[in-house]
C-alpha cells in the first residue's frame, strides 16, 4: 500500500511544481531591458580620380559585394526616352575585349552576380572570386562596346515589353501617375514608347555613357567579407585607372501640386478591381528634419505594417481592400506624395472618399500622444533590424558622406525620433497632406468611372489610354459599314450624287466672325476647275484667295504668297461637290475607328490621312449620315498643330444641303463662318478665275 | 552523440567541395509533440520568434479550397486574451515585425522582434495555438479581405491565372489541383464551423514546429517554451493526404484566352519529391537550364533566337511530388509554336547530349554559391531550420543539403532527364490573347 503512495505524491508535486510557473497569460508579459543598439562602423578613401570608397566590413558569410553608384542629375531624354536605361544595362553586353557571351559565362562559372544600370553597376560574388568578379566589373566599367546586334536585341526586348504593360493596372498607375505629378517633360515624368525607343541610336548611348560615367560624380560601396587594407588595393587596381571628366548640371522647373482636385482616370477593359493612387510631388529633401517628420506622418498615416490609419480603416474596418498603403518620400530634386489601394470597382468611390478623409485629419487634428509613441516605436524597431544588413550601414555612410551631415547623424536618429512632437506632425502634415489639391489617379474599369466624377474639382477628369495619351470612348462600327458606306450615305444626306453631280457653278455668300473682326465672305466655284474667295472689311477687299489652272495665289494687302501642295490640295477637294467619292483620286487614305458621342449623338469616326502626312478625323452623324466634326492635326516640323471644326447647322438649297454654320477653332483663334445664300449654277464671266 | 559523428562526417565531405557553412541549433520536443529548434546568434539585438503548422492547401477538401490560407488571416484576428486586431499591435508597439504566408503543404507565422521581447512572441504564438479566437465577425472582414487579395494578386495581375490553371491540368487527383489562394465560391459557402474544426484538427502542438533564431539564451528561451507552450493540449494525430498523382498519363495541351497581348507558353513536368535523388538530379538540370545569364533557355531561346522576352524552367518543390515549371514570354509576333520547340529543344539536348566539365563546374559553382549566399537573415535561417525538419526530418540539411547536390553525376542528370523530361509527362498551355476580353 504504501509503495504506491510515494509515485502519487512525486506526481502531485511536479503538478504543482508546474502549475507555480505557469504565466499569467491575461496580459502581455514585460519586456526584458533594452538591448543597445550598434551601427557597425564604415571607411571611407577616396581614390586620386574622385572616386570615393567606403567599406563595410562583415565577415559573418563568406561574400563581398561592389556596388559602384553614380551621383548625377536626373536626364531628360525628350523624343528618346530609353535611351539612358539601354546605356546603362547594355554594357554588360560587350566589351572591346569581350563578348556578351563570354562575359555571362564568366559571372555564371564563378555563381556570381554582375549587373549594370543607366546609375550604376552592382557585382557580388563570394569572397575567393573577388578577383574573378572585379576583372569584369572593371572592364565592364571602362571599356563598354555597345555592339549594335545587342541594341537591336534589347530594342526588341523593351517594345515587347511595353506591349505586355498595356494590360497590366499596376505598371500603367505608376506611369500614368509620374506622367501627370511630374509633367511629360521633367525627367521622372517622361514616358517610353514605342516611338521614342525606336528613336534612340548606338551614339545616343555611347555618348550618355562618355559623359556621366565618370569616377568623380561616383561612390564605389563595398560590403562583406573583406579588410581595408585589401578593399583599397582593389579599388586601386579595378578602377584607379578609370579617368576623370565634368559632368553637366541639369537644372528643371519644380512640378507643383494641381490647383485643385483632378480626377485622372485609365480604362482597363475587364479589370476586377480599381488600382487608386492619390499623388502629387512635394519639396522634400532627404536627411532633414522635415524629412524625419514626414517620415512619422507617414507611419501614422499608411507606411507599414497593419497598424496604419489607411489599414486600420480600408482593410480592418471596411474590408475594402487586401491593403492600404501611404508614401512620402523625399528627393534630391522633386519628392512625392502617393496613397492608395487596389480596391473592387464597387467601392472605389468609397475609398477614394476614406483615403482623402485620412489625409484631411491629419491636416486638422493632432495626434494623439499613444499613437504618436506607438509609431515611433514601431520606427525605433525599424532602425534596430534594418541593422541586420550590412548594407544598412553603407548606405548611412553614404549619405553623411554625400549630404555633408555631422558623423554621428545615425547614432543620434533615435533620440530625434523621440524628440518628435505631435506639433510637428500637424505641421508637417499641413505641409504635405493636400487633400484639395491632388492627382486622383484610377486604372480600372471604366464603369466606375461616372462615380467618381464628383471627386475632381471641376468635374471633368483627364481620361487616358494607358500610353499617356487622351483617351476616346468608341465602340465598333456595326458590321457591313465601312469608310465608303458612311462617305456614301454623306453624299446622300447632301442630296444625292445626282443632283450634286449637276453643280457647275456655285456662289455662296456670307459672313465671318473672328471676334475682333467681322468679315463679308463670298465664295465662287467652278466644278473640278476654278475657286475663289473674296473677304472684305466694311465693303473693302482684305484677302482673296484664288486657285486656278493647279495654281493657288493668295492676296492680301498688296501681297502675293503661293500656295503649297497642300492648299491645292485641299482647293482641288472644295472644287468637287463629290469629293467624298473620289478620295482614291485625291490620294486620301479613310478608314472608319468606330462611334462615338459627339455633343450627345452617335458619330462615325473616320481618320482621313493626306498624302503629307496630315490626319484629319471627320465624325459623320449615324442617324442624319452628315458631317458634323472634323479635327485636323497637322505635323510643323517636331510641333503638331491642332484645328477643330464644327458644323452646327446645315441649309436647304435645291432638294440640297450645305452648312450654314460653322465653328471653327485652332492655333489660339476661333471664328464662326455664317452662309447666308447659296446660288446653283450661276454664270460667271469669262475671266472670273483669272 | 550520434550528432556528433555526423557532424564530423560532413566536415569531411565539406572539405572536398570547399564549402564551410555551420548553422548551430539545438532542437527538443515538448511532451505535446511541439518540435522547437533554437539558433543562437548575438550579432544583431533582434529575435526571430517563428511557428510553422504542417498544414497548407493540401489538406483542403474539394468544395473547401483556400481554407489554410484562409486561416492564416484568420490567426491575426485574436485569441482568449488578445483583442480582435491586437496581433499586430502588440508587436509593432514593441518594435517588431509580423506577417504570415501559406503554401501548398504549409502555414507559417513570424514575429521579428528586438531581442528583449522574445517573452512577448513567445505569449503570441502559444495563445495562437492555445486558444484563438474563431469568430463570426473575423470571418465576414477577412473573408472580404482575402477576396480583395484575390482580385489583387491573381486576377488584376498580368497572366494572373498561370499559376492556378498549371496546376489544375497537372494535377488530377492530387489535392495540388489548387493554389493556395483557393476559390471565392468555396470560401463564400464555408460555414463558421468548417472553420473551428480545421483549427482543432491542425493547429495542434504535434503539428507544429516553433523555430527561433537571434539574440538569446537557448537555456532561458527553453523555460519560457515549457511555460507558453507545455500546456497546450495535443492534438489527434494528422491524417495526411496519400493520394498519388499518376505521371506519363499522355501529353496535355489546352489553350488559355488572356487579357495579356503577348502569348505566353507554360510546361509543367511532374518531378520526384523533393530531398529523393532524383529530385536533386532534377534541380540541377533547371538551374542548368535557367540560372544566370549564360542558362541554355536564356542562351538560346531569348539571347540567340530572339525568340522570347523571358524564358526559364523552375523546380517547384513540394512535399509530394512536385513540378518543373517552364514558363515563355514571347517576344511581340513570334509564333508561340517557334517558341514551343525552340524550348523543347533546350530539354531535348539534356537528354541526348553530355554535359561539359567545364559547363559542369559552372553548374556546382552556382549552386555553391546559391547555398551559402541563402541564409543571411535571422528569419530567414528560423524558415529554413523548421522546414528541414518538417519535410526532410533532418534540420542539419541546413549545413549538409550542399552535399546531396555536389553527389550528383552527369550521368544522373541526364537519365533524369530521360526519365522525367518526356512530352507524355508534361502539361503545355498556350496563353493566348483574345481580344473580346478587352471589351469595355
Amino acid at each position: 500500500m504504501k509503495k504506491y503512495i510515494i509515485p502519487i505524491l512525486l506526481l502531485c508535486l511536479s503538478t504543482i511544481q508546474i502549475w507555480s510557473q505557469k504565466v499569467d497569460r491575461s496580459k502581455a508579459p514585460k519586456a526584458g531591458p533594452a538591448p543597445k543598439i550598434q551601427i557597425g562602423s564604415y571607411q571611407l578613401f577616396t581614390l586620386e580620380n574622385g572616386l570615393k570608397v567606403i567599406v563595410v566590413e562583415n565577415h559573418k558569410l563568406p561574400t563581398v559585394s561592389y556596388s559602384l553608384q553614380l551621383e548625377i542629375d536626373p536626364i531628360k531624354e525628350g523624343e528618346k526616352a530609353g535611351s539612358v536605361s539601354a546605356a546603362g544595362e547594355l554594357m554588360t553586353a560587350g566589351t572591346t575585349t569581350r563578348s556578351k557571351d563570354e562575359i555571362s559565362n564568366a559571372i555564371d562559372f564563378i555563381g556570381a552576380q554582375l549587373s549594370s544600370g543607366s546609375d550604376g553597376i552592382y557585382a557580388s560574388s563570394l569572397t575567393k572570386h573577388s578577383e574573378t568578379i572585379l576583372d569584369l566589373m572593371s572592364d565592364v566599367l571602362l571599356h563598354p562596346s555597345y555592339p549594335e546586334a545587342e541594341i537591336e536585341k534589347s530594342r526588341k526586348k523593351t517594345l515587347s515589353g511595353l506591349v505586355s504593360e498595356k494590360t497590366d493596372p499596376n505598371s500603367i498607375s505608376s506611369k500614368i501617375g509620374n506622367m501627370v505629378k511630374y509633367g511629360k517633360n521633367h525627367p521622372y515624368g517622361e514616358m517610353m514608347t514605342e516611338e521614342t525607343v525606336n528613336n534612340y541610336k548606338r551614339e545616343d548611348l555611347v555618348n550618355y555613357y562618355n559623359t556621366y560615367f565618370k569616377p568623380n560624380v561616383s561612390y564605389l560601396i563595398i560590403v562583406g567579407d573583406i579588410t581595408i587594407d585589401k578593399a583599397k588595393a582593389q579599388a586601386q587596381k579595378y578602377f584607379g585607372a578609370w579617368s576623370q571628366g565634368a559632368v553637366p548640371k541639369m537644372k528643371f522647373r519644380a512640378p507643383k501640386a494641381p490647383a485643385g482636385n483632378e480626377v485622372v482616370f485609365v480604362p482597363v477593359p475587364g479589370a476586377v478591381q480599381s488600382v487608386i493612387d492619390i499623388t502629387y510631388a512635394i519639396d522634400l529633401v532627404p536627411a532633414t528634419n522635415d524629412a524625419l517628420h514626414a517620415s512619422v506622418l507617414n507611419n501614422i498615416l499608411g507606411g507599414s505594417g497593419f497598424q496604419t490609419r489607411l489599414m486600420q480603416n480600408l482593410r480592418e474596418d471596411k474590408a475594402y481592400t487586401y491593403g492600404a498603403y501611404s508614401e512620402i518620400t523625399p528627393d534630391d530634386y522633386i519628392g512625392y506624395f502617393s496613397a492608395g489601394a487596389s480596391v473592387r470597382n464597387e467601392v472605389t468611390d468609397s475609398s477614394v472618399t476614406e483615403l482623402l478623409y485620412e489625409m484631411r485629419k491629419l491636416t486638422t487634428e493632432k495626434v494623439d500622444d499613444a499613437t504618436l509613441q506607438i509609431v515611433k516605436n514601431i520606427m525605433t524597431g525599424q532602425f534596430a533590424r534594418s541593422l541586420e544588413r550590412p548594407q544598412t550601414v553603407a548606405r548611412f555612410a553614404k549619405n553623411i558622406e554625400k549630404y555633408g551631415l555631422p558623423k554621428n547623424f545615425y547614432e543620434t536618429y533615435l533620440e530625434r525620433l523621440n524628440a518628435v512632437t505631435a506639433d510637428d506632425i500637424l505641421k508637417i502634415a499641413q505641409r504635405l497632406l493636400l487633400p484639395q489639391n491632388t492627382y486622383i489617379t484610377i486604372v480600372g474599369n471604366k464603369e466606375t468611372l461616372s462615380k467618381v466624377v464628383s471627386f475632381d474639382a471641376d468635374k471633368k477628369p483627364l481620361v487616358y489610354n494607358p500610353d499617356g495619351t487622351l483617351f476616346v470612348d468608341m465602340k465598333p462600327a456595326p458590321d457591313g459599314v465601312t469608310a465608303n458606306t458612311v462617305l456614301g450615305s454623306y453624299i446622300k444626306a447632301c442630296g444625292g450624287e445626282e443632283k450634286l453631280g449637276k453643280i457647275k457653278t456655285m456662289t455662296q455668300k456670307g459672313m465671318i466672325d473672328a471676334g475682333m473682326a467681322q468679315l463679308d465672305m463670298q465664295v465662287d466655284m467652278a466644278s473640278g476647275k476654278s475657286l475663289k474667295m473674296t473677304l472684305s472689311m466694311n465693303g473693302a477687299p482684305f484677302m482673296t484667295q484664288l486657285f486656278h489652272d493647279n495654281k493657288l495665289t493668295i492676296s492680301q494687302m498688296g501681297q502675293k504668297m503661293e500656295g503649297d501642295e497642300q492648299d491645292i490640295l485641299q482647293a482641288k477637294i472644295q472644287c468637287d461637290p463629290l469629293a467624298e467619292l473620289h478620295f482614291d483620286q485625291f490620294g486620301l487614305k479613310a478608314s472608319l475607328k468606330g462611334i462615338e458621342k459627339i455633343n450627345g449623338a452617335d458619330a462615325y469616326n473616320m481618320e482621313v490621312i493626306y498624302p503629307n502626312g496630315d490626319i484629319t478625323t471627320d465624325y459623320y452623324d449615324v442617324a442624319t449620315g452628315l458631317k458634323i466634326k472634323s479635327i485636323t492635326v497637322k505635323k510643323d516640323g517636331e510641333k503638331s498643330v491642332t484645328s477643330e471644326t464644327n458644323y452646327v447647322e446645315y441649309m436647304d438649297v435645291e432638294g440640297m444641303k450645305f452648312a450654314k454654320k460653322i465653328k471653327q477653332s485652332g492655333g489660339g483663334q476661333d471664328a464662326t463662318i455664317i452662309t447666308n445664300s447659296i446660288e446653283i449654277n450661276p454664270k460667271f464671266k469669262k475671266n472670273h478665275f483669272e | 552523440m550520434k550528432k556528433i559523428l555526423s557532424l564530423f562526417g560532413m566536415g569531411l565531405m565539406l572539405g572536398t567541395a570547399g564549402v564551410a557553412q555551420n548553422i548551430q541549433f539545438t532542437e527538443y520536443d515538448l511532451k505535446n509533440g511541439l518540435h522547437v529548434i533554437l539558433h543562437e546568434d548575438h550579432s544583431t539585438p533582434i529575435v526571430a520568434v517563428t511557428v510553422l503548422y504542417h498544414v497548407g492547401s493540401k489538406n483542403e477538401q474539394i468544395g473547401r479550397t483556400g481554407m489554410a490560407h484562409f486561416f492564416e488571416h484568420l490567426l491575426f484576428e485574436g485569441s482568449d486574451n488578445i483583442g480582435r486586431g491586437e496581433y499586430a499591435k502588440y508587436v509593432e508597439n514593441a518594435g517588431g515585425g509580423l506577417n504570415a504566408n501559406t503554401s501548398q503543404d504549409r502555414t507559417f507565422y513570424y514575429d521579428l522582434l528586438p531581442s528583449n521581447q522574445l517573452e512577448l512572441g513567445l505569449w503570441l504564438e502559444s495563445e495562437r495555438m492555445l486558444h484563438a479566437k474563431v469568430e463570426k465577425e473575423g470571418i465576414e472582414t477577412q473573408r472580404e479581405v482575402v477576396k480583395e487579395e484575390k482580385r489583387q494578386r491573381y486576377d488584376n495581375q498580368p497572366y494572373g491565372n498561370l499559376f492556378p490553371e498549371t496546376l489544375k491540368h497537372a494535377y488530377k487527383n492530387h489535392p495540388y489541383a489548387w493554389a493556395p489562394i483557393g476559390s471565392l465560391e468555396d470560401l463564400n459557402a464555408a460555414k463558421d464551423q468548417d472553420f473551428v474544426d480545421f483549427y482543432h484538427t491542425y493547429y495542434v502542438p504535434n503539428n507544429a514546429v516553433l523555430s527561433i533564431a537571434g539574440d538569446f539564451k537557448p537555456e532561458d528561451a527553453k523555460k519560457l517554451i515549457e511555460q507558453y507552450f507545455g500546456e497546450i493540449q495535443k492534438g489527434k494525430e494528422i491524417k495526411r493526404p496519400t493520394i498519388v498523382e499518376p505521371t506519363n498519363t499522355g501529353e496535355v495541351k489546352d489553350v488559355i484566352k488572356v487579357k495579356d497581348q503577348l502569348p505566353l507558353m507554360v510546361q509543367a513536368y511532374h518531378i520526384p519529391e523533393q530531398g529523393s535523388k532524383e529530385f536533386y538530379a532534377i534541380d540541377m538540370l533547371n538551374t542548368l537550364l535557367s540560372n544566370g545569364e549564360s542558362s541554355r533557355l536564356n542562351k538560346s531561346v531569348v539571347n540567340e533566337k530572339e525568340l522570347a522576352l523571358f524564358c526559364g524552367a523552375f523546380t517547384f518543390n513540394l512535399e509530394d511530388p512536385g513540378l518543373t515549371l517552364s514558363y515563355s514570354v514571347a517576344n511581340m509576333g513570334v509564333d508561340i509554336k517557334e517558341l514551343e520547340s525552340a524550348v523543347n529543344a533546350e530539354f531535348d539536348r539534356l537528354k541526348n547530349e553530355p554535359i561539359s566539365d567545364n559547363e559542369f563546374q559552372k553548374l556546382r559553382n552556382q549552386i555553391e554559391s546559391d547555398f551559402i549566399t541563402r541564409n543571411s537573415s535571422m528569419a530567414g535561417i528560423a524558415e529554413s531550420l523548421a522546414n528541414y525538419h518538417t519535410y526532410f526530418g533532418d534540420t542539419n540539411l541546413i549545413n549538409t543539403e550542399i552535399n546531396r547536390y555536389m553527389a550528383v553525376t552527369k550521368e544522373e542528370m541526364m537519365a533524369a532527364a530521360k526519365k522525367y523530361y518526356i512530352p507524355e509527362n508534361r502539361v503545355t498551355l498556350y496563353f493566348e490573347h483574345d481580344p473580346s476580353l478587352l471589351k469595355q
